[in-house]
């Protein structure tokens, strides 16, 4: 037997390839990104043939895994709640279509939310997509939904969502496991257009199929010991139930073993769609009212149709954004408890504690680009060529920039170059020539850049792009892109140079440079401002070029430069506001700017640019 | 089995996680289920970064206010902001930078819930150590120093030797009984 002390993306990963996974594609995305990495991990330590891939995004890979599917064999992709977005055409497409293997989108929810920009509930995308989705409540769950999500899949022949929330995949929990090996059928693709490449008179005929296999799930569901399943005691009337699914669930659970309530029923409902309507009506035949409780929307909510008896969001009784933090479901269920003459629970906590650590006004932390990040010199050399440009981003690391004032909006994965182009012909329409400076990362341009840069220089947009290219997909742990040439087991894949695509896109301003040489950068970003503007110019591409320097410490900076500050510094704040080094900071001791050694990377960047030259080499 | 409940703070980049994993990994060595939450993600880039730890026979990994037997704070900002989370009678262990600690504002709320807490810069103990990255180990010495800690001290610095890459291993172990010595002396 062996044991380890998992994240719960790593029991998933172990879920799956126990099931027999055979293929999983990802594009990493808090909170979803360690589940490729960790079943790597097991294909190597238990010597597996399971196929692993990064993908470009997360559609490229919902698709790979799909092809598999239809090849008789058993596929995972993974990927973040926003993430499934950019994959929704082919769920909706492939909910249709079917499997002949098992398909299982793992797609990981985000409520608070911590690392995303939407609190969007992955439920609502299956009922969309009319799909079925477990919902996992802890890592050991997950583990064993991985596995009953190939299952239903392989035997239902349609796609299961596996969504597991943050709280879910970035647990740790400890695990033990036997050896084990995947099987698996050689791949086999039987030929049937009516099917794989159905017209709009088939797609009818296949929706019909997709809504009989729903019933027939919804029956299972009904059924599903462990996962779907009631603690009521028969014939017995409660003044209250609780119906809850996913983390709340596990929350609710340890609420009542703590305060030791078995007066108070639950319904866990761990596989909400298709619905279990059996099950339910069972249990709200028993309960005078319910209170559900489920992350992030409202899916079991919505399905219980008796809003006189069923408590909720929409009936204001639960929080309709952020998270449910243990803290929060006490206070809900008490309330509801206090409401219907019921005695509350018992917790524990000082009420008043929360008004004084708000009156201590404790500074608020952002985060920010690390020390020595090549990022910080690129935002500064852009703002200082441009300052009046508007600033479209997107999303990695580099958001960050939003603290140095060089990033104006960041609205999802690619609007870096399209936001930029609408930008562009919104003024150009009415005579303005408004500067306009993207910037996006590499992992992102190769994820959904180069369509909506192909569509800014044919529609014959000007704008300066600046692609930061670190040479990794920092943010979410440091993944490698497509120029770096390493696949995800770490072997060599080709390399494709970003300045090739960029060419390919049809973009005629290609320079690189190293944003660590602030003033080579902003001599080069002068020279793209002209591009832009002369007559015959367009989109002048900057590909600004350093390693991350977490993904690489060496090689990003090779020589060390430490700094000091010198008296002549005057703490007029220039390199506070403007440079934002966190290794920078106010010294009230002496007087003005010191550096922190202990977290200063030693990268000699700020001697270029305090205005009084008092930033020097030690 | 009773459960405790750790709640370990600080900012992205101080080495939350490993001070996390270090203590559940005691739990484990005695064979006690651990359940934990960690942040990844956007906080770690400096943000205020929590982890929770709970051992025992639990389903869910976040430790409720009010709850936490102990609070580790790499930071005393970071202390306070989650003070609500000690449980009456809670322990919190914090890297102070020199600042009296608790706060004046703070310490009659300390009485009042009966927390007692330990103090230590560990931050500069390190430094001076030349192990700015230590920090995290020299707070796990002022926590093994306490009467009530649940691990023996000497299981936490053989855990935290297995669990260092080797080549912090000497100085995370020089950090933390430099902070266990002096915490045990006060
Ligand atoms: S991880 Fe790399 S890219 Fe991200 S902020 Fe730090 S140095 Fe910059
Ligand atoms: S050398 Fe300057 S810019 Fe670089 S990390 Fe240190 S303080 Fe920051």
């Amino acid at each position: 037997m062996k044991e380890a002390f998992l994240l719960g993306n790593g029991a998933i990963a172990l879920g799956l390839l126990e099931g027999g996974c055979q293929v999983v594609t990802s594009y990493p995305g808090t909170p979803s990104s360690e589940i490729l990495p960790e079943v790597v991990r097991f294909v190597k330590s238990e010597n597996l043939k399971t196929y692993t891939e990064w993908s470009t995004n997360e559609k490229v890979a919902l698709d790979n895994a799909y092809a598999a599917a239809v090849s008789g064999k058993r596929a995972a992709c993974c990927m973040k709640q926003v993430g499934l977005n950019v994959a929704a055409d082919s769920l909706m497409s492939a909910a249709y279509m079917g499997t002949t293997g098992a398909l299982v989108v793992v797609s990981c929810d985000d409520p608070g939310p911590h690392s995303s920009q939407t609190e969007q509930d992955t439920r609502l995308m299956a009922r969309l997509a009319k799909v079925p989705v477990l919902d996992p409540s802890n890592p050991r769950e997950a583990r064993e939904m991985a596995k009953l999500a190939l299952d239903l899949s392989q035997k239902f022949k349609i796609p299961v969502i596996l969504r597991p929330g943050i709280r879910v995949c970035h647990a740790r929990q400890n695990f033990s496991w036997e050896s084990f090996s995947v099987g698996g059928k050689p791949a086999v693709f039987e030929k049937n257009p009516a099917r794989w490449a159905a017209t709009p008179r088939f797609r009818f005929l296949l929706h019909r199929e997709l809504n009989e296999k729903l019933v027939q799930i919804s029956k299972k569901f009904d059924r599903l010991r462990g996962v779907n399943e009631h603690n009521l005691t028969k014939n017995t009337k409660y003044p209250l139930g609780i119906v809850a699914g996913g983390v709340p669930y596990s929350v609710v659970k340890d609420l009542f073993t703590e305060s030791r309530r078995e007066d108070i029923p639950i319904l866990k409902l761990g596989a909400p769609y298709p619905f279990p309507e059996r099950l339910a009506k069972q249990f709200l035949r028993a309960c005078k009212k319910v209170l559900v409780l489920e992350e992030t929307d409202t899916v079991i909510e919505y399905f219980l149709r008796d809003r006189k008896k069923v408590l909720g969001r929409l009936s204001g009784h639960v929080p309709s954004e952020g998270e449910l933090l243990p803290g929060v479901i006490a206070r809900v269920i008490n309330n509801v408890l206090e409401d219907l003459g019921i005695p509350p629970m018992a917790v524990s906590g000082n009420p008043e504690v929360q008004e004084l650590v708000k009156n201590l006004n404790l500074p608020i932390r952002k985060p920010t680009l690390c020390p020595g990040c090549p990022h910080r010199a690129s935002f500064f050399a852009i703002r200082k060529v441009q300052p009046k440009a508007i600033f479209t981003s997107d999303i990695g690391c580099y958001t960050l920039g939003l603290n140095l004032g060089g990033v104006d909006t960041c609205l999802d994965m690619g609007a870096g170059i399209t936001m930029a182009s609408g930008f562009y012909q919104a003024f150009a329409q009415d005579g303005v020539e408004q500067p306009i400076v993207a910037t996006m990362g590499d992992s992102t341009f190769f994820h959904s850049g180069t369509a909506g840069l192909l569509n800014a220089v044919y529609n014959g947009a000007r704008f300066i792009l600046v692609l930061l290219d670190n040479d990794t997909t920092a943010m979410t742990g440091m993944q490698p892109t497509p120029a770096l040439g390493i696949r995800a087991d770490g072997s060599t894949g080709k390399a494709i140079p970003l300045e090739r695509v960029v060419a390919g896109c049809g973009v005629d301003f290609i320079e690189v440079v190293d944003p660590y040489d602030i003033k080579a950068m902003t001599t080069l970003l002068k020279k793209a401002k002209a591009y832009v503007a002369s007559p015959d110019g367009g989109i002048a591409v900057v590909i600004a070029r350093h390693p991350c320097v977490i993904a690489y410490r060496d090689r990003a900076i090779p020589e060390k430069r430490p700094v000091t500050v010198t008296d002549d510094c005057d703490e007029c704040g220039f390199c506070h506001q403007r440079f934002e080094c966190p290794a920078l900071y106010p010294d009230a001791e002496i007087g003005h700017t010191s550096v922190n050694k202990s977290i200063c990377a030693d990268c000699g960047v700020c001697t270029q640019i305090c205005p009084k030259g008092a930033i020097v080499g030690a | 089995m009773k459960t405790i409940n750790f709640v370990l703070s600080g900012l992205g980049g101080q080495g939350i996680l490993f001070l996390t994993r270090v203590l559940a990994q005691c739990a484990l060595d005695k064979g006690i289920p651990v359940l934990g939450a960690e942040t990844h993600g956007m906080a770690q880039r400096g943000g205020s970064v929590v982890s929770h730890l709970r051992t025992g026979d639990v389903e869910s990994s976040l430790v409720r206010e009010g709850t936490a037997h102990f609070l580790l704070a790499l930071e005393e900002n970071e202390a306070y902001r989650n003070l609500a989370v000690l449980s009456e009678k809670g322990t919190l262990c914090v890297n102070a930078s020199g600042n009296p600690f608790p706060k004046d504002s703070v310490r009659p709320y300390l009485e009042k819930m009966k927390i007692q807490s330990r103090a230590l810069p560990v931050g500069k103990i390190a430094l001076e150590l030349n192990a700015p990255l230590a920090a995290n180990s020299g707070l796990l010495g002022v926590f093994a120093a306490l009467e009530n800690t649940p691990f023996a001290k000497a299981d936490i610095r053989a855990t935290i030797a297995r669990l260092s890459p080797k080549r912090f291993q000497d100085l995370n172990l020089k950090v933390f009984d430099a902070c266990l010595e002096k915490t045990s002396a006060t």
